[in-house]
């Protein structure tokens, strides 16, 4: 009988320190690695932005201004994913049970549907301006974009070189376990560390990057199965704890990657129509750049935008999808057991497998030890949060 | 037969065609297209070069060169059977024949150019024997061959009449200058007895001599098989007539002067013509057939060809590829080149997606996966999967359904007419653009063709949110409401950024703008966009109406919009009203995850009228006081409140889809917990997590501890009836007893919960009994 109710009285009134909620957000935006990094280049960005916006009111250079507000809105892709990692770590409340992790999935999916209405934008104004090509000025594109490329290469930089020293060295656990000590202020994040649900979280990561080309990334997820297990020692009764610190980004990072990718991509390929242009005077050069440029970007968000709307939908996790009939076989295998009924699993964010079944029992069965072989089931396939409910079947 | 029993059990691999691995027939594959694209090649040129070649000379030199070579290679009187005098007859009838074939085809290309010649000419015979049995016979071979007979058929109607290319209408006023002789002449005078326009008595010629062709293949078959193989008739055929052409080549010759200069420029292209367009092409394609099947050669060889072509068509008259074949090519330049239309670009891709249809193996057959072998002997299929899911569908069938479908229910119904009205107006005012030529009307119709994919949106999720759910998505596909109401407000929320990011640059530069064009579209659009705000407010408190919530704020927003006369502040009002609504803690917020979809839809409407309304007022303002200015301080207005009415819409669709306890249920919830905890037999209840999955499904999962002496099953079902009085009607309850911990220990459960729980339940001076058990 948990006291539900004294929690929100405790989380009422310091509502007001907008000071101090904003040095702990700020704080926590530099507790962690991967949105320290995306603040920085936040940062970058926006100075950039905000020197070309400046010296295109000074110069009076409409060009220069459009692009800077471009620029904006290429940082709210950098502030959403900044906001999601910030978001997933905030702790379950009464209201949102299982926490905020999802919200970094909701920043990956945000920041994939950007990147195909900017591909889209940039596809009509290609084929718009390859039927009848302007005569573009070229004389000042070619600086801007180089600056605009080296700042995205600092950019894939940092991110790539984040995601790959995360996951290889010593450093990716150190740091993720200071965070956990930092953050929720738990000694006892060892505790959790069974074998089993380490080994299921690992296998599973194997399956999970599959469809991405981002090898990286699956080795974050086994350092993030680390962390659920370190996490999930530390509460008695919210299990949605366990929900991690660092492998949560993969989508995040994503996203984010993704943005910059094309970003750069752009920025590469003003600079190679405007040398074309200068050089050979080939006017068609700049739209069919723009197109080539649009259609790639399309291509690559389509497998993010996909498994996010997967997520999403909660649909079942592709990972499972063919551990889970052997599983149901071997439910229905025990003793006492019908019938299986409504199934449902589906994943909460990345790595966190959620299940629910309705398992039928004979009215003599040993009901206590059918509920602990299932859970052994499904542990083992990688679901960490089962939900099994035992009917009697009515004879 | 044979194949049926070839094919391997465990390969699930279709029945009726024996899978060969993609990669041992790469080269072979790669072997066509190259050959494909020489062929391509020759045909352009051979276009060039008949400009100053008479036809007849022209076939005459491909033959004869075709027969010196094919001669050396297959030397058909030194190796085969002895051929006999009938056998000799009949040779002679199909030299003439092919001779008549190819002059036909050639003539053809000399009227339409080579692109159109080879989209029209250059099917294979698998193609057009079945075009013809789907359109002669009662069995076609399924929906799929019909489609793609359609296809066909709409290409060349393509080809016929939305072709218009205007070098062709210059040469049609004089041809006069290409009357060389007594057979072109002859063409000519059938062509105009016809009624039709030069090129397109072009294009009905080499269909003619396309099934001519096809005809005259087929026959040759039993040919080919008494003369002892086709490489060998092959070969024959070409010398026979060269040697009938060989009379009438002299005649020519000597009764006319020629237009070449030198022929022995001319030795290299014809030398390619030979190679690409009859000698490669031929052993290509007779390899090719005997390693792959008929149907999947000729579906490659026929896309590489047309895409060939286009590309082709695009840069051969371009000054780099000129510069390339200047060589090669005859001297002679007249800007009398077929450009590239639309007509033809579409009837090309028609003609690509027909043929790899109407090529694609009939399915006969081939449906089922073989499992086995009965004890009699008989197959035995499995019809199971894929194999379902691939029969090709009839479109009219699929056209229907899903019209009926949507017409199910109110939702989809409202959008699709709304949808249909919006189309109507784009294509009218598209139509209307480009009859008066007027760039601003044709972009404006595609401005709101992009709008209509909004609707679309709409649309298809209203109908996907009604499918069953699959093993896949366990839940069912409810939540694509919510998802395509939250990408709806995104795409609000991004034109309206740049709406803004527009006008505030035009604050600073205000352009001048032409204010003539501009009422008439808007107030039409306004219209239209009116009707369509009428029609969703509507369904919007119809949707609320259906939910007993008694609230003030519904009754006022369908108030207001039910007025219809001042469109801008009402609407915006309106919405504010609503919108207020979403989001107040009581109970009124019934709305808040209600039907996301209807809502975004509902937005983007409303954004569209707020468009249309601010053009009016600064065409206005501009017309009356010339402020400038307006325009881009009410786009300015209209990106602000647009960017405001947004963010409710996208606030409840990140909760439901950050799996919030539905705010509505709220209060209901805590109390049936409360209940749940005062249930005899229950000591506590841990995990209770909520959340709405779509407008009609409410999960929940709980976890609940329970005395051990307590009938599980009775718990279970009173817990269940309350929380489902509560409105979650997918619940699970896992009920633990003690001694669950004690297993759940060895497994993933941290320990420390279980020594919390075991702890807090000594502590309430419970027996513990679950020490005995295991």
């Amino acid at each position: 009988m948990l006291p539900l109710s004294v929690k929100d009285d405790e989380y009422k009134p310091a509502k007001f320190n907008l000071l101090l909620k904003l040095s702990g957000w700020f704080r926590s935006i530099l507790a962690d690695k991967t949105s320290r990094n995306l603040f920085f280049f936040l940062c970058l960005n926006l100075s950039f932005a905000f020197v070309e916006l400046s010296y295109g009111i000074w110069s009076n250079s409409l060009g220069l201004i459009s692009d800077s507000f471009h620029m904006f809105f290429d940082c709210t892709a950098l502030l959403a994913g900044l906001a999601a990692s910030v978001i997933s770590r905030w702790r379950s409340n009464d209201s949102f049970s299982y926490g905020y992790v999802r919200a970094e999935v909701l920043a990956g999916f945000v920041n994939g549907l950007f990147l195909i209405f900017t591909a889209f934008f940039i596809f009509s104004e290609g084929v718009e301006r390859a039927l009848e090509p302007p005569d573009v000025h070229h004389d000042r594109l070619l600086p801007v974009s180089v600056a605009g490329l080296l700042v995205n290469l600092v950019g894939i930089f940092v991110f790539q070189h984040g995601g790959h020293g995360h996951s290889h060295g010593e450093e990716g656990h150190g740091h993720s376990h200071s965070l956990f000590n930092g953050s929720v202020n738990h000694g006892h994040a060892h505790g959790g560390h069974e074998p089993e649900s380490k080994h299921g979280g690992h296998g599973h990561s194997h399956d999970g990057h599959a469809g991405h080309g981002h090898s990286h990334d699956g080795h974050a997820g086994h350092g993030h199965s680390h962390d659920g297990n370190g996490g999930h020692g530390d509460s008695h009764s919210h299990d949605e704890l366990r929900t991690p610190g660092k492998g949560a980004s993969k989508q995040i990072l994503q996203g984010v990657l993704l943005h910059i990718i094309a970003d750069t991509l752009g920025s590469v390929g003003v600079i190679i129509s405007a040398l074309l242009m200068q050089k050979y005077d080939l006017m068609i050069a700049d739209p069919i750049c723009s197109m080539l440029i649009s259609l790639l970007i399309g291509v690559s968000v389509v497998p993010l935008l996909r498994e996010s709307i997967g997520i999403l939908m909660q649909r079942t996790p592709p990972s499972l999808d063919q551990a889970l009939p052997e599983c149901y076989q071997r439910v229905q295998q025990l003793q006492g057991v019908y019938n299986l009924q409504d199934p449902h699993f589906w994943t909460l964010c990345t790595d966190v497998y959620i299940g629910t079944i309705k398992l039928l029992v004979a009215p003599d069965a040993d009901r206590r030890w059918i509920l602990s072989q299932t859970h052994n089931v499904f542990t083992q396939a990688g679901v960490r949060q089962l939900y099994v409910q035992i009917d009697t079947a009515a004879m | 037969m044979e194949d049926k029993y070839s094919s391997n059990v465990l390969s699930r691999g279709k029945l009726g065609m024996v899978e060969v691995p993609n990669s041992r027939l790469t080269r072979y594959i790669v072997l066509l297209v190259v050959t494909k694209v020489l062929k391509a090649l020759g045909i352009f040129e051979s276009y060039d070069i008949l400009k100053v070649v008479h036809i007849v000379q022209f076939i005459f030199i491909l033959k004869l060169g075709s027969a010196v070579v094919l001669l050396f290679f297959q030397k058909p009187f030194s190796s085969g059977k002895v051929i006999s005098k009938r056998q000799w007859i009949k040779l002679l009838k199909h030299a003439v024949f092919s001779c008549v074939i190819s002059l036909l085809g050639f003539f053809g290309l000399t009227l339409c150019g080579p692109l159109r010649t080879l989209l029209l000419f250059e099917h294979s015979d698998v193609v057009v024997i079945a075009l013809l049995g789907v359109l002669f016979t009662s069995s076609g071979g399924g929906p799929s061959k019909t489609r793609g007979a359609a296809l066909f058929i709409i290409a060349v109607i393509c080809l016929l009449l939305f072709d218009n290319d205007d070098l062709m209408a210059k040469m049609a006023e004089h041809p006069e200058g290409h009357h060389d002789s007594a057979l072109t002449h002859f063409l000519y005078t059938a062509i105009a007895f016809l009624g039709v326009a030069d090129h397109k008595g072009g294009v009905v010629l080499l269909v003619a001599s396309l099934l001519l062709k096809v005809g005259f293949h087929t026959a040759s078959r039993k040919l080919s098989v008494e003369i002892g193989g086709a490489k060998r008739l092959y070969a024959l055929d070409n010398l026979v007539s060269a040697i009938v052409l060989l009379p009438w080549v002299v005649v020519l010759s000597l009764t006319t002067d020629s237009k070449v200069e030198s022929w022995s420029s001319l030795i290299l292209p014809f030398g390619m013509i030979i190679l690409s367009v009859t000698i490669l092409e031929f052993y290509v394609e007779a390899i090719c057939n005997t390693k792959m099947e008929t149907p999947r050669c000729a579906r490659y060889g026929a896309i590489a060809l047309f895409l060939s072509a286009l590309l082709l068509a695009n840069f051969w008259t371009h000054p780099l590829t000129d510069q390339l074949r200047s060589m090669s090519k005859p001297p002679q330049q007249v800007s009398t080149e077929h450009v590239l239309s639309g007509g033809v670009i579409v009837s090309a891709i028609f003609f690509i997606m027909s043929s790899s249809i109407l090529s694609s193996p009939s399915k006969k057959g081939q449906k089922g996966t073989l499992v086995g072998y009965s004890p009699e002997g008989t197959p035995l299929y499995n019809f199971m999967g894929d194999a379902l899911q691939h029969t090709s569908q009839s479109l009219p069938r699929f056209i229907k359904d899903s019209l009926k479908q949507i017409l199910e229910e109110y939702d989809s119904r409202q959008i699709f007419y709304f949808l249909c009205l919006n189309l109507a107006f784009t294509f009218v005012e598209l139509f209307y653009g480009v009859w008066t030529n007027s760039l601003g009307l044709i972009s404006d119709g595609f401005h709101m063709l992009f709008d209509c994919s909004a609707l679309v949106l709409g649309l298809f999720a209203a109908l996907m949110s009604r499918w069953k759910a699959t093993r896949i998505f366990s839940y069912g596909y409810g939540r694509v409401e919510i998802l395509s109401g939250f990408i709806n407000g995104l795409f609000l929320m991004v034109i309206a950024f740049f709406v803004f990011v527009e006008s505030v640059s035009r604050v600073l530069d205000p352009p001048n703008i032409n204010t003539d064009m501009l009422t008439p579209v808007s107030v039409g659009g306004l219209l239209v966009n009116l009707v369509g705000i009428c029609a969703f407010s509507h369904a919007h408190a119809h949707a609320h109406g259906g939910k007993t919530c008694p609230s003030n704020d519904h009754g006022h927003s369908h108030h207001g919009h039910s007025h219809s006369e001042h469109g801008h502040s009402h609407g915006g009002h309106g919405h504010g009203g609503h919108g207020h609504g979403g989001h107040g803690p009581p109970p009124g917020s019934a709305g808040g995850g209600m039907n996301a979809n209807m809502r975004g839809v509902f937005l983007h409407v409303l954004a569209d009228t707020l468009g249309s309304v601010g053009v009016i007022i600064s065409t206005i303002l501009i017309r009356q006081f010339g402020w400038l200015i307006a325009d881009p301080i009410c786009s300015l207005f209209i990106a602000t409140l647009i960017f405001l009415s947004v963010i409710p819409l996208l606030k409840d669709a990140c909760e439901v889809l950050l799996l919030r306890i539905p705010p509505e249920i709220e209060k209901e919830l805590n109390s049936a917990l409360e209940k749940v905890e005062k249930i005899e037999g229950v000591l506590s209840y841990r995990d209770p997590h909520f959340w709405r999955h779509s407008a009609n499904i409410m999960a929940g999962t709980i976890h609940l501890q329970i005395m051990a002496g307590v009938v599980e099953q009775r718990i279970v079902q009173q817990v269940t009836a309350i929380l489902k009085d509560a409105g979650v009607n997918n619940l699970s309850v896992q009920v633990e007893k003690e001694a669950y911990f004690q297993h759940m220990s060895g497994l993933s459960t941290g320990f420390q919960e279980v020594l919390a729980m075991t702890q807090q339940m000594e502590s309430m001076k419970y027996l513990n009994d679950g020490t005995c058990i295991m």
